[in-house]
């Protein structure tokens, strides 16, 4: 009876309508499965980071956590917008394939007004239905993302089931704003529709914004020097050349899929040869029929590709910036490092060291200036290197020795009358090229051994930039300090608090600003404080990142798989008419294959050629050696675009099998 | 070329059989034009998705060329289709994506024939019913004669034996009838090609060499043209239908 009144209210005064609208709704989600699934999945990554926008107990985590509430809003809305698009596309969609039937409530006697309000009500009530999905899975995707930022703080998880009124509230209010706005829309057109509107609204595709044919041939040629000359300033690195470039790629896409039902026939239609081979004719006629039906859609969900494939690249290469600075930072739980010459005094930070942390090692040591800057001078002719010091850096074997010790490598021996070297991986292979003669304190050394594991080689005050070479400890008894270091092993992970107490000593040792630099004391890292710190940076950046990119694959996986189990009919038709013709079963499966193959390729394509270039110059711009080779970048590559087909591969799946059982059944 | 023999069909359930043919023979020779006639429900679409393979008969066979094609395995039967057969359909069945010259190219790119050649193959037949020159439109853009004539080019232009045409006129207008029936008759006097028409449409019927008229499923009445006017035999049709005893509104 409640429900009847609610009904009433909004003028559908019939209980038939009502069972009408109901069971239209249901038929709405069953047709549109997809759609609703991917809502649901939508409304699911927008409650997940809702949740962690009112977490205190992530924010709590970190001072630096406290901007990620900002960042996912931001994103948010962003998200907000791309589902808005997705859910007025969509339901302008199905209000074009429902018209007749919608024309045939009229024709029988239902005010426009009444229908209009019906359809808001079908739509509403499936936008509920995924909503309230959403909020469920979403609260349990929030565990997910918690167990997450917790393990990138080391801080054990347990589960705990909890609703936050707060991220509900704003769920719920998202969706209101995306359904009201999109429903409006749609509803306003259906009041002002005629009936005979109405009977002949499906037949309406999307318009031709190029209309003449040679137009569309010269934006077609336009448009792919537009994007080969925007990747290419893209690729500069430079401000202004990137946003001439993206301005560039932004005309190639829409330019490139605005035009493509005309440029690519022209093609063919000059090599009869190639478009008359076997499947050829069917796949692009059927795709330039798909362009030019869809043109701007498909230039948008290349846009959206695009802006999902760099998200994720962005968010693999932030993820193993952050790791290489958190590993090449420091290996020391506690760090400190001074670049005067003169023997540093650390006392007050040992003092309180002594006193309240309990240490497994540590040593007090320094590093000495070279005789030459040979070596320094063969890197950087030979690797990207950034110089900082006039000499190369040198350590005595002693020293080297024990820290190897405590930080737990194995033993590197000693080799009389050669000198080791320790630099960072990518330096590695420069280095193993090698072969002169260093002479140190009257010593000839010849090159030993090369280690590479983590040891604070990426400041200039650590152990040495890049690289340092271990001598014999006689070798340096005239040689000049390049600075201290005092590097220590905790016994337990070093507690914030202590952290904070050695920092809150780091800024009073210095000037009255606070700032040390009076005492020579220029760095203090420790090695849980400088991973908490990335670890926000991770959070705050890497999880927005992969949301965005999540969302635009899902809305647009969608867009083009509803858009392709629509034409099931035409499929049908067109398949009947083969079979009738005389093509083999087997080759109308690979027929549709094909078809489904390049129409689901073509709106990812030029995404991958613009985006994978863009990624490798990204990933090229990082400082040297956080990239440790190729090999590495590759595999970024490869994850990155492995995450994007995995999703994107799931939708054309459903939509091949969906058509398969629809166009040839067994 | 083409016999069949006591071919029967049923639909249905065990409690609900519908006989749609009972025990239909007849011959068609080559070169032959031949149009079934029969209310609607006698059965004579039945009758030209069997021999077209679409559908399979309950008993009884169907030879073409001496071949029981009631008996080809499914592959075989797609091959039958492809090169033996060619369709004319009520509806034309174009490809709404493809511009006629590639509807027309269609039934030789399905036949796997050299795709060079095949533009000047669509050409000549194209020229030879008069479409040369609407090759480059699409279906959407031509009348409905013209789509009818681009379907009878694909249905001769892989150089098939048989031609079936179900209902070829129906949703044209008079004029366009008329040329479309001319140019049938050109494919089969000039193109030697063998028709096969199903027609519910006296002048269309009077077209072909020879009428079969269908009732309930059997042969009731089989007419001969031979060396008559096509106005003499056109009424001799209304005569039979008149006997048929069908709805006139299938013999106007």
């Amino acid at each position: 009876m409640k429900s009847w009144m609610c009904w009433d209210c909004w003028g559908v005064t019939s209980v038939t309508l009502c069972k009408l609208s109901l069971r239209n709704a249901r038929r709405q989600a069953r047709d549109y499965l997809v759609y609703l699934v991917t809502v649901i999945l939508s409304a699911a990554l927008i409650h997940a980071f809702n949740g962690l926008v009112f977490s205190q107990e992530l924010q709590a985590l970190s001072p630096f956590m406290r901007s990620l509430p900002l960042i996912t809003v931001l994103v948010s809305a962003v998200v907000i917008a791309i589902m808005g698009w997705l859910i007025r596309y969509i339901t302008n969609f199905m209000l074009s394939r429902r018209s007749k039937e919608l024309g045939t409530y009229i024709l029988i006697g239902l005010e426009n007004g009444q229908v209009a309000r019906m359809f808001f009500l079908e739509n509403l009530a499936v936008g509920a239905l995924a909503l309230l999905a959403g909020l469920l899975l979403g609260g349990l995707l929030f565990q997910i993302l918690r167990a997450v930022t917790l393990s990138l703080f080391h801080v054990p998880y347990t589960f705990r089931l909890s609703v936050s009124p707060k991220a509900v509230t704003l769920t719920i209010a998202y969706f209101a704003v995306i359904y009201l706005l999109a429903l409006r829309s749609c509803g306003k057109r259906l009041r002002r529709m005629q009936i005979c509107d109405l009977l002949s609204y499906d037949r309406q595709g999307e318009e031709e914004m190029i209309r003449k044919s040679r137009s569309r041939r010269r934006v077609f040629t336009l448009s792919i020097a537009s994007g080969i000359l925007g990747t290419l300033l893209l690729l500069t690195g430079s401000l202004l050349f990137g946003i001439i470039g993206a301005a560039l790629v932004i005309f190639f896409l829409y330019g490139f899929f605005l035009s493509f039902s005309s440029g690519v026939p022209a093609y063919f239609n000059a090599r009869p040869g190639k478009k008359y081979g076997t499947h050829t004719l069917l796949v692009f006629r059927a795709l330039s029929f798909k362009m030019g039906t869809m043109g701007m859609t498909m230039a948008t969900i290349a846009l959206l590709f695009t802006g999902t494939i760099i998200s994720e690249g962005t968010g693999m290469l932030f993820g193993v910036l952050f790791q290489s600075r958190v590993e090449g930072t420091t290996c020391f739980d506690i760090f400190l490092g001074t670049t005067d010459g003169e023997p540093a005094d650390f006392g007050p930070y040992l003092d309180y060291i002594e006193e309240n942390i309990s240490l497994r090692g540590s040593r007090q040591y320094r590093i000495y200036q070279g005789e030459t800057r040979q070596i320094t001078d063969y890197l950087l002719e030979h690797t990207d290197y950034y110089a900082y010091y006039s000499y190369d850096p040198l350590m005595a074997y002693s020293d080297y020795a024990a820290l190897r010790a405590m930080l737990g490598y194995p033993e590197a021996p000693a080799e009389p009358g050669r000198y080791l070297i320790h630099c960072m991986a990518y330096l590695e292979d420069a280095l193993e090229d090698y072969d002169t003669i260093v002479s140190v304190g009257g010593n000839a050394l010849s090159p030993g051994n090369i280690y590479t594991e983590s040891f604070s080689q990426k400041l200039w005050d650590g152990n040495g930039r890049g690289f340092l070479l271990v001598v014999p400890d006689e070798c340096l008894v005239s040689r000049p300090v390049s600075h201290s270091v005092y590097g220590a092993m905790t016994a337990e992970p070093l507690s914030k608090a202590d952290y904070e107490r050695l920092a809150d000593i780091h800024d009073g040792a210095g000037d009255d600003y606070g700032r040390g630099y009076a005492q020579d004391f220029y760095t203090l890292l420790a090695k849980d404080a400088v991973a908490r710190e990335y670890a926000s940076l991770s959070a705050s950046t890497i999880f927005p990142l992969f949301y965005l990119a999540l969302v635009l694959t899902l809305v647009s996986a969608t867009i083009l798989t509803v858009q392709q189990l629509s034409q099931g009919p035409r499929f049908a038709r067109q398949f009947g008419l083969l079979e009738k013709l005389g093509m083999d079963r087997r080759e109308m499966a690979r027929t549709l294959r094909r078809q489904l193959a390049v129409y689901y390729a073509m709106p990812a394509l030029p995404p991958l050629l613009i985006s994978v270039p863009l990624l490798v110059a990204m990933g090229h711009s990082f400082e040297p050696g956080t990239i440790a080779g190729a090999w590495q970048l590759a595999g970024i590559l490869g994850v990155t675009l492995g995450l994007f087909f995995l999703i994107y591969l799931l939708y054309i799946l459903t939509a091949y099998s969906s058509l398969r059982r629809s166009v040839l059944p067994d | 070329m083409l016999q069949v023999q006591a071919i029967e069909k049923y639909y249905g359930s065990k409690n609900n059989v519908t006989k749609a043919l009972d025990r239909v023979s007849f011959d068609v020779e080559e070169g032959e034009f031949i149009a079934i006639m029969g209310a609607s429900g006698s059965g004579k679409t039945t009758l030209l998705n069997c021999i077209s393979t679409i559908d399979t008969v309950s008993a009884g066979h169907i030879l073409l060329n001496g071949q029981d094609i009631s008996k080809l395995p499914r592959q075989e039967l797609a091959r039958f289709r492809r090169e033996k057969l060619g369709f004319v359909f009520q509806d034309f069945n174009l490809l709404d994506t493809l511009t006629l010259e590639e509807n027309i190219g269609l039934a030789l790119t399905i036949n796997h024939m050299d795709p060079n050649l095949v533009r000047d193959r669509v050409q000549d037949v194209a020229m030879r019913l008069g479409i040369d020159d609407i090759l480059e439109k699409f279906p959407t853009q031509v009348s409905g004669g013209q789509k009818q004539r681009a379907a009878c080019a694909r249905a001769i232009v892989a150089g098939q034996s048989l031609i079936l045409a179900d209902e070829p006129t129906g949703a044209l207008d008079s004029r366009a009838s008329k040329n479309l029936l001319e140019i049938m008759t050109k494919m089969n006097r000039e193109m030697k090609a063998t028709i096969l028409m199903v027609t519910h449409d006296a002048y269309s019927a009077s077209y072909a060499s020879r009428v079969l008229f269908l009732k309930d499923g059997r042969l009731f009445n089989e007419l001969l043209r031979g060396k008559r006017a096509r106005s003499a035999v056109y009424h001799e049709i209304l005569d039979v239908l008149g006997l048929l005893g069908g709805d006139i509104s299938d013999v106007m």
